[in-house]
């Protein structure tokens, strides 16, 4: 035994989980801590911050300032937050309604063929999402890929007038986000015993009973877990809501990276982003709680 | 008697369209009367759990009927079909309590409320589970599942219920009580039990009647006794029970025996079964149970023939010996342990080997 290893169980222990903690450290605490300190700061107007504490960012989110240097309730900010999470819940949703038969066709295939389409499945993520996100604009955009054959068609005379819409938006987050969806779904349905959809429809239950019974309720961690993944980056998503919606119907994560990058207001964009993190927090804490709750009642054999 | 399933040719062949189709079930008919406690019995491979999947509905057949009361089923969905089964390994549905998962098939039935908890709390009465219905399945012991997985089979009141293996899983102990078990609720319930194993004392122990099957084929179907002491062939001789085979030419056809020629020249006297005739090889088949082992010159007056210790399994209640009669003839035979423990013969001992010639049969080649 070297003398310089530490003693106790304990500290051993320590000492092997020390690059993991270093890791998380640097690459995760730190940042968010300059993030929070900074949503306390002062604007610089060239850029950064400057020394100075300040609310200003956080009275920003809810008040402006009249004409008359009064603070008045403006809820410009808030509005773009709602519709943050009325878009990302929309798109969450169609993920949900897309991602489940996928993962469910893909558990039903021989084992040896269900690495392939989970591959396939994950095929999106080798090119960039920007690229991806300007290939939805030739596709939904004006005299783009649906509309041409419509309009050659004489089935419409006009534009859809699809791009820039929240429509646009919530198609861009779903395709963005999809496999997010399907991945865990997938991982759940793989562990079900397919025998129990036979014990199922031995007692009566028909095709959706078996589904909404049986099948649903036990894969529901990889639900919630794929609408976990989804539904965070949608929140923060800057991508789709920028090309696809313009950048004049804001999402929250526009938003912040207007602030970062030309409004020059990093504390506000650090206070946006503060909120962001708090309302992810809250949710997944409410998740490990009812997850929690839910081991208990099932016990563990 | 009313026919409760009555299988007219079922065949099932897997993966029909490939290169390598398998053909689990030929051409299988039989008859499964109402209120009887029916064995399919085989070993893994002989096609008996298919026929139960097709029965339940979860494989379709690839040719045949099946009738249930005089309706034919071969097409429906499995939750078209009246009948309920008790899975291998239970599948309960870990989600729910012992009380839902008993209330599921009631439930899909759309019956009333108050009936529901009331079957439910009858058919859990029944396997003696009642105090544990607010359990998950996770929280019960084996032999708990199974009650559970029975009750939740029972209270729908299936016309048939179908137990696919539901004892393989649970340790000797266990089983031979639930068998006791099992053949009571049949009777208090009046349900046709149509039941899958491949343990030879399970069947025997339980069942009605029994169908041997083997290679997607049924080899015989009859009562215990009769399967045990009347098999048609050598499978059903052989997978039942522990069983001697000689081979020989018969040589002699009196009325109600006939003498054969094994070995070079030993001549054995079986009972005529009237299918026979001299020149013909046959299997001569004796159960180990039916031969007397005796010290030379203890026989009382019975006919025996001499013998030799070969080889001896200690068995505990009793020992296995195996007899060289000579000419290349060797026997099985039992023989108790004595009042003190000790084993009455020793490899190399001398011995009087008795046996009548009722006990010997003719097996069909």
């Amino acid at each position: 035994m070297s003398d310089w290893l530490p003693r106790s169980a304990a500290g051993r222990r320590w000492l092997g989980l020390a690059p993991s903690y270093f890791v998380i450290g640097i690459f995760m605490l730190v940042p968010m801590i300059i993030m929070g300190v900074f949503s306390f700061l002062e604007p610089n107007p060239y850029g950064g911050v400057k020394p100075v504490g300040s609310m200003a960012a956080y009275v920003k989110l809810f008040f402006e300032y009249d004409l008359e240097d009064q603070l008045v309730f403006n809820p410009g900010y808030i509005n773009i937050i709602f519709r943050s999470f009325q878009l990302s819940f929309g798109a969450t949703l169609l993920c949900l309604v897309f991602g489940f038969p996928v993962a469910y066709y893909i558990t039903l295939q021989p084992e040896n063929r269900r690495n392939f389409y989970i591959y396939l499945v994950t095929i999106p993520f080798w090119t960039n999402l920007l690229i991806r996100t300007f290939a939805w604009i030739i596709i939904l955009g004006r005299g783009g890929v649906i509309e041409t054959p419509l309009l050659a068609a004489g089935i419409i005379e006009d534009s859809l007038r699809m791009m820039y819409t929240d429509g646009a938006i919530a198609i861009g987050l779903t395709y963005s986000y999809l496999p997010l969806m399907v991945l865990p779904i997938y991982a759940s349905l793989e562990k079900l015993d397919f025998r129990l959809l036979e014990a199922a429809s031995d007692l009566y239950a028909n095709r959706l009973e078996v589904m909404t019974r049986v099948v649903i309720p036990l894969c529901k961690p990889g639900i919630i877990a794929g609408c976990i993944l989804v539904f965070i980056p949608c929140l923060g998503a800057f991508i789709a809501p920028n090309l696809l919606g313009g950048g004049k119907k804001l999402m929250l994560g526009s938003l912040v990276q207007f602030q970062f990058a030309s409004a020059r207001n990093w504390p506000f964009g650090a206070a946006l982003s503060m909120l962001l993190l708090s309302a992810v927090v809250i949710m997944l804490i409410f998740y490990a709680r009812a997850a929690k709750k839910r081991a208990a009642m099932e016990g563990d054999g | 008697m009313t026919t409760a399933i009555d299988i007219r040719g079922i065949t099932k062949i897997y993966n029909p369209e490939s290169n390598q189709p398998v053909k689990a079930l030929d051409d299988v008919s039989l008859t499964i009367n109402d209120n009887e406690f029916f064995t399919l019995l085989g070993p893994s491979g002989c096609g008996k759990t298919t026929l139960l999947r097709l029965i339940a509905g979860f494989e379709q057949v690839s040719g045949g009927e099946i009738m249930l009361f005089g309706e034919e089923i071969e097409n429906l969905e499995p939750n078209r079909r009246p009948v309920n089964t008790v899975f291998q390994h239970y599948a309960l549905f870990p989600h729910m309590t012992v009380a839902d998962n008993v209330a599921f098939g009631l439930e899909r039935l759309k019956k009333p409320k108050n009936e529901i908890v009331a079957t439910v709390e009858r058919v859990l009465t029944l396997v003696k589970m009642k105090h544990l219905g607010d359990r998950r399945p996770n929280q019960l012991s084996g032999g708990q599942q199974q009650r559970v997985a029975l009750a939740r089979a029972l209270a729908p009141s299936p016309k048939v219920l179908l137990l696919d293996e539901p004892l393989s899983a649970l340790d000797l102990k266990l089983r031979q009580a639930m068998r006791e078990e099992l053949k009571q609720l049949q009777k208090e319930t009046g349900i046709t039990f149509v039941f899958v194993t491949h343990d030879q004392e399970e069947a025997l122990a339980m069942s009605d009647r029994i169908a041997v099957m083997s290679d997607g084929e049924v080899q015989q179907i009859g009562g215990p006794t009769d399967i045990y002491e009347h098999p048609v062939n050598r499978f059903v001789a052989d997978f039942i029970g522990d069983t001697n085979f000689l081979d020989g030419e018969i040589v002699a056809v009196n009325d109600d025996l006939v003498t054969c020629r094994l070995g070079s020249n030993s001549m054995f006297e079986a009972e005529n079964s009237g299918a026979h005739k001299i020149g013909d090889q046959v299997t001569l088949f004796l159960r180990p149970e039916k031969i007397s082992l005796s010290a030379v010159g203890a026989t009382n007056g019975q006919d025996t023939r001499p013998g030799k210790v070969a080889n001896m399994t200690y068995l505990g209640n009793q020992a296995a010996y195996t007899v060289d009669m000579g000419d290349g003839i060797e026997l099985t035979a039992q023989a108790r342990p004595q009042e003190n423990g000790k084993l009455p013969f020793a490899i190399g001992d001398s011995l009087a080997v008795g046996f009548s010639a009722r006990a010997l049969r003719v097996l069909a080649q």
